[in-house]
Order: structure tokens, then C-alpha cells, then sequence
């Protein structure tokens, strides 16, 4: 049984207009997506700004109202705020965020905040809980002067890794990382990655990684979704993905990746222009009259794609024969 | 599960000690340090708050020692003494009685209930804006009317309509009709810094951690708006001094029998006592401004101490 199945998800806001406020339409961030993650593994979730990730995220941690579809966890529709309450859910999912200044209360004390989840759900005596503060600290490689400074004495790569720290203290199933690393620069980034896989390693927890850059994704995860306009467009396995596209969308996120090689830039900028034509002339091939994605359809065992049957078997022939 | 660190960890019980104490020695300092080393930066405000406590520690044991009843009887005898001399060092009133004790039982008075009206309506109108910021939707709609049908009554006007009806009203009770009507304008301020603090992600990392609520207002939102609490209670004291003063000018706030520094500004009513008795108004006038001052002085240095950009006071 996976860790988590999450089944037809779907996240609503209400528009509302006219003199008496009524609900005439609704922004749909999350438009039934279905997936499940497995223990142990890190799920990368790509799509562009305003595709739904972050939604889907927050949904799984609890944080977000879900319209409607169900969020299983050991068996129980964590969707209901009771159900998740019983479990003590948020124990073993946590949360990772993108802002690493704004998800630090700028008025408490890195020990505090460290000590927040343990304080909630596990009843430690002081002594425990400030030796528990310092290993988590030692885990992410901060020393032990942190303990009662600021979040704003820290550099933006710390302060990530006090995220990181405070998401593992309660030694959690799932964490979902928002994001972590992108307001990092390149050289933070892989540090902060590294301590998040050494702990993956040493913990046995699965990430739900949600992310724009592709190189990072590559980088941190075995299976990855791809989401566009609130629905998913592609699943499969790292191979699958980068290797063997299927869906329009996919290839274009793959082919804007840059690429630092000067030789090929010609040949690279050739293939991008490309893809972005075919995703100009071709939209109506893969997108159904309402501009959104097709339901997804089962390609191979891990890979499945958002397109009409006979187009995706099509499409996954002629890939076939390029390989070959 | 505590194995699980203890394997990933060098850290150890054996080191607990050692590494709190080095922890110790690199804390950032505490709050009530940073406001003293701000107040010793700023020459002015330092005096300000020193005038302020000692005023009001002379006034609450001196105003014990003085008998109000005996103070306010009427003797003909010493009508509009002058001042300076033995027996009335600021002179007395037309009914005789000593303006200088009148002084500090009136002071006593009126700054009890600046001091008491800021404390309930600051404190109602800050839980009233945190919750109704905080959960939003139809908690907020509801609270927000409330609000509004409260604005929309005309406040002076309802104060001296319910001061009339009120059979025997003293300090304590004319404190609490005041508390009723002040506590919006502090409200809608902690309300709207409220809906945006809401949205940051350290509250939503506090509600993934478990944390209730209530805690998170009380404990996580309101430490981050603590410099508008702060600059917003100074503001609305040295404000609910002159609410009192206001109302007791125009003859409806404290009764005449007790002195306030409004019954004896309005002495200042009438014109003779403007031009040649100035003793019966001018001290009560002089206090209040000096009093206001001081207060905005303390104000300002409590505002650069929590605004760390703001700063004069020696860093760390």
C-alpha cells in the first residue's frame, strides 16, 4: 500500500460578482488529479506558476481546504480536519517552505522554533527536548550558537536548513518541500539538496518535491507528475520523463532547461523553437475544446500521459522508433 | 524513535551542558535589554520617562494623604488666594480650596482613567482585531458589523446621555462607559496588520506543527504587531488623558465634587479667571501638555526598540 493515494483531488475558489455576491464561476487550481507516493521515495511535482503544485502540496499538509475528491493516509481521508486531528497527522507529514525568512516567526528564537512541533506532539522533558534541538541542528550542520539567535542573524541556505530542521524534528513519513530551493542561489541550493538527501537516507523519508526547474527535479527525484492548468499531464519515472516525452507540455519545459554547452547552443536553440512551434500549431491535438488537459492514459506500466488513446499509443510508437 | 537521532547525531546527554552554555554566550539579547540600551541613547526620552514614573508614583501616595472631602469644602476665606504663599503654594479657587491638592487628587483621578480606560479598551480592541483578522470569513463578517454599528453611534453624545442616567457614577464607572466606546479605532489597526501577518507562512508552519489556534494569535501573530501594540497604547494613554479632561471641561465627565484635571481646566471657562486668577487653570494645562510630551518621547523609543532598523541604542 503507497504511502499516500490521493484520489481526484480537486481544490476550488469561488468568483463571486454581481450586487449580491454570488458565486457565478470558480478558479479551478486543482482539477482532479490522482497519484499516489510511496515510502521512501522523493515525488517531484513540475509545472510552470500558477499550475496548482504548490495547491496540491499545501492540500496533502493539511493547509488547504479541498473541494472535493480524497487524500488517503493509512487508510483515513485526511481531507476532514477531524480525521487528521485522531492520526496526529501532521507528525508524520510536515512541511518545507519556499520563503525561508517569511516560514521563521521573526520574534522567536531558533530554539523555539525547532522545538514548535516537538512541543505538540511529543512530550519531552527540557533537557531532552534542547538535547533533541542540538542534534537537529548538528543533523543539518548549524552548531550549537544557534540555539538562541534570530532567524534574521542567518543567511538565506541556513535558514532553509532551520526549515528543514524543524520539518525532520518530529522524524516524519512525508515531507512536502514547496519549493525549498528556489529562492537559493546555485551553490546553496546543492548544499541544502545534500541535506535533504543525506537525511532521506538516514530517516527513510519520502519528499513530495514541488518544483519549477527540472535540473533540481532530475537531481532529487524517481517519479515525477507533471501539471499544467490544475490537472496532471504526465506521469512516469525519472526515465520516462526525460527521456521519453510524450506530452507537448513536457517537451517544452524539457527544452527550455538551459544548456551550458557553447557548441550545441545553435542545435539547442533549433530544437526549442521547435517544440515551441509544434506547441503553437498543435494545441487543439493535445488539449481538449475547453483548453485543458485529456484524462490521463496508461502508456507503460509507470507512464502515463494526458492525451486521446489513439494519439498517445501513436506518439508512443513513433518515440519508440527514434530510440530504436 | 529517540535512537533514530542519537545514531545520525555526535551530540549526546554528555554534551548538553557545555553546548547551552556556548549557546548562551552568542544569545542575542533580551527585549527588556534593547529597550534600556535605547532609552540610555536618547537623552530626552530617558528624562521624559522619569518625569512620567515619578509623576505618577507622587501623585498615587500623595493623593493617600490628602482628605478629598475636607480638601473640597468651601472657605470663604481664602477666595482666589495667591499663590506662593505658606498655607496654598499654587493659590486657591473661587470656593477657597487649595489648588495644589486639588492638583494632585485630580491628576490622581484623571490619570487613573486614562490608565485604566487604555489598559480595557487596548486590550479588548487588540483580541477583537487579532481573532477577527486571524479567522476571517464569517467570524470577521460578523465581528466587522459589530464594529461598524458601533462607529456609526455618536460617541460623545452617548457618554454624556449614559453619564446621565447613571444614578451614582464615580472614576471606576465612568471608566468602563469610556471602554465601551474606545476600543474601535485599535480594533481596525491590529485587524488589518492582523490579515496580512495571517497570510505569512510562519503561521501556516505553525498550524502544521500542531500549534491550537488560539496560540498561534496570541503567541506567534501578536509578538510580530507588538511595535504598532506599543505605539498605538502610548498614543491612545496620552489621547484617553485628554477623553477624561474633554468631557469633565464640559461638565460631564467626573462630578464637580471630584477634582480632575478637566473640572479644574474648566475654570478656565470664565474669562476673569482667564486674565486675572490664571492659577486656577494654568498648572492643570501645563501638566497635561508636559504629560502628552513625555509619553509621545517614551512612545518613539519603544517603537525604535522593536523596529530593529530604527535603532539608536549601542548594537548588541
Amino acid at each position: 500500500m503507497s504511502l499516500i493515494e490521493i484520489k481526484d483531488l480537486k481544490v476550488h475558489y469561488p468568483i463571486r460578482t454581481g450586487f449580491w455576491n454570488r458565486i457565478t464561476d470558480s478558479v479551478r487550481a486543482v482539477d482532479g488529479i490522482t497519484f499516489n507516493i510511496e515510502a521512501g521515495e522523493t515525488y517531484g511535482l513540475v509545472g510552470e506558476s500558477g499550475s496548482g503544485k504548490s495547491t496540491t502540496g499545501k492540500s496533502v499538509v493539511g493547509l488547504e481546504k479541498v473541494t472535493s475528491g480524497s487524500i488517503l493516509y493509512k487508510g483515513q481521508d485526511i481531507t476532514k480536519a477531524e480525521n487528521r486531528r485522531k492520526l496526529d497527522y501532521n507528525r508524520d507529514v510536515q512541511m518545507i517552505f519556499q520563503d525561508s525568512l517569511s516560514s521563521l516567526n521573526p520574534r522567536k528564537r531558533i530554539e523555539d522554533i525547532i522545538a514548535e512541533p516537538l512541543r505538540n506532539f511529543e512530550k519531552l522533558s527540557k533537557d531532552d527536548e534542547k538535547l533533541r534541538v542540538l542534534q537537529l541542528l548538528d543533523i543539518v550542520g548549524l552548531d550549537a550558537d544557534a540555539l538562541y539567535k534570530y532567524p534574521h542573524q542567518f543567511s538565506g541556505g541556513q535558514r532553509q536548513r532551520i526549515g528543514v530542521a524543524r520539518a525532520v524534528a518530529t522524524n516524519p513519513k512525508l515531507i512536502i518541500a514547496d519549493e525549498p530551493v528556489s529562492a537559493l542561489d546555485l551553490s546553496v541550493q546543492a548544499q541544502v539538496l545534500n541535506f535533504m538527501k543525506k537525511i532521506q537516507r538516514e530517516f527513510g523519508i519520502s519528499y513530495l518535491f514541488i518544483s519549477h526547474d527540472l535540473g533540481v527535479v532530475r537531481h532529487m527525484c524517481n517519479n515525477i507528475a507533471i501539471m499544467n492548468r490544475g490537472r496532471l499531464v504526465e506521469i512516469g519515472t525519472r526515465d520516462d520523463i526525460y527521456n521519453h516525452p510524450l506530452h507537448i507540455y513536457t517537451k517544452r519545459l524539457l527544452a527550455a532547461i538551459p544548456e551550458t554547452n557553447v557548441n550545441q547552443r545553435e542545435a539547442h536553440r533549433a530544437s526549442r523553437l521547435a517544440v515551441e512551434k509544434v506547441y503553437q500549431e498543435q494545441q487543439s491535438k493535445y488539449y481538449d475544446d475547453d483548453g485543458e488537459a485529456y484524462p490521463l492514459v496508461q502508456i507503460s506500466k509507470t507512464h502515463a500521459v494526458a492525451l486521446p488513446e489513439a494519439l498517445a499509443q501513436q506518439l508512443a510508437t513513433q518515440e519508440g522508433e527514434v530510440q530504436a | 524513535m529517540a535512537e533514530n537521532f542519537e545514531q545520525h547525531s555526535d551530540i549526546s546527554a554528555a554534551d548538553l551542558a557545555r553546548l547551552s552554555q556556548e549557546a548562551q554566550a552568542e544569545a542575542t539579547p533580551s527585549t527588556a535589554k534593547i529597550i534600556w540600551s535605547e532609552f540610555k541613547a536618547d537623552r530626552p526620552a530617558m528624562a521624559a520617562l522619569f518625569i512620567i514614573v515619578g509623576f505618577i508614583v507622587f501623585v498615587m501616595v500623595g493623593a493617600l494623604f490628602i482628605n478629598t472631602p475636607k480638601m473640597m469644602e468651601t472657605n470663604i476665606m481664602a477666595y482666589f488666594n495667591q499663590p506662593f504663599t505658606p498655607e496654598f503654594w499654587l493659590g486657591a479657587d473661587s470656593g477657597g480650596r487649595s489648588v495644589a491638592k486639588q492638583l494632585i487628587v485630580g491628576s490622581r483621578n484623571s490619570i487613573g482613567i486614562a490608565i485604566g480606560l487604555t489598559i480595557i479598551s487596548s486590550t479588548f480592541g487588540i483580541c477583537w482585531g487579532l481573532i477577527s483578522g486571524y479567522f476571517n470569513g464569517y467570524i470577521d463578517w460578523g465581528m466587522q458589523r459589530v464594529y461598524d454599528f458601533m462607529m456609526m453611534l455618536p460617541m460623545t453624545m452617548m457618554i454624556i446621555v449614559l453619564v446621565t442616567i447613571i444614578p451614582h457614577y464615580n472614576s471606576v464607572t465612568l471608566t468602563f462607559i469610556f471602554s465601551i466606546f474606545y476600543w474601535e479605532g485599535t480594533s481596525r489597526l491590529i485587524r488589518s496588520r492582523t490579515l496580512a501577518e495571517a497570510e505569512k507562512d510562519y503561521v501556516a508552519a505553525s498550524r502544521t506543527s500542531g500549534t491550537s489556534h488560539w496560540k498561534i494569535i496570541f503567541r506567534e501573530i501578536m509578538p510580530n504587531i507588538s511595535s504598532l501594540i506599543i505605539v498605538d497604547c502610548t498614543l491612545s494613554f496620552a489621547e484617553n488623558i485628554g477623553v477624561e479632561t474633554g468631557l469633565s471641561y464640559l461638565g460631564f465627565g467626573l462630578p464637580s465634587q471630584t477634582p480632575s484635571l478637566g473640572t479644574m481646566i474648566s475654570n478656565a471657562n470664565d474669562p476673569n479667571n482667564i486674565t486675572q486668577y490664571w492659577w486656577t487653570w494654568l498648572p492643570a494645562a501645563l501638566e497635561i501638555i508636559i504629560l502628552c510630551l513625555a509619553i509621545s518621547y517614551v512612545g518613539q523609543v519603544l517603537r525604535r526598540a522593536a523596529d530593529a532598523s530604527q535603532r539608536q541604542g549601542a548594537a548588541d
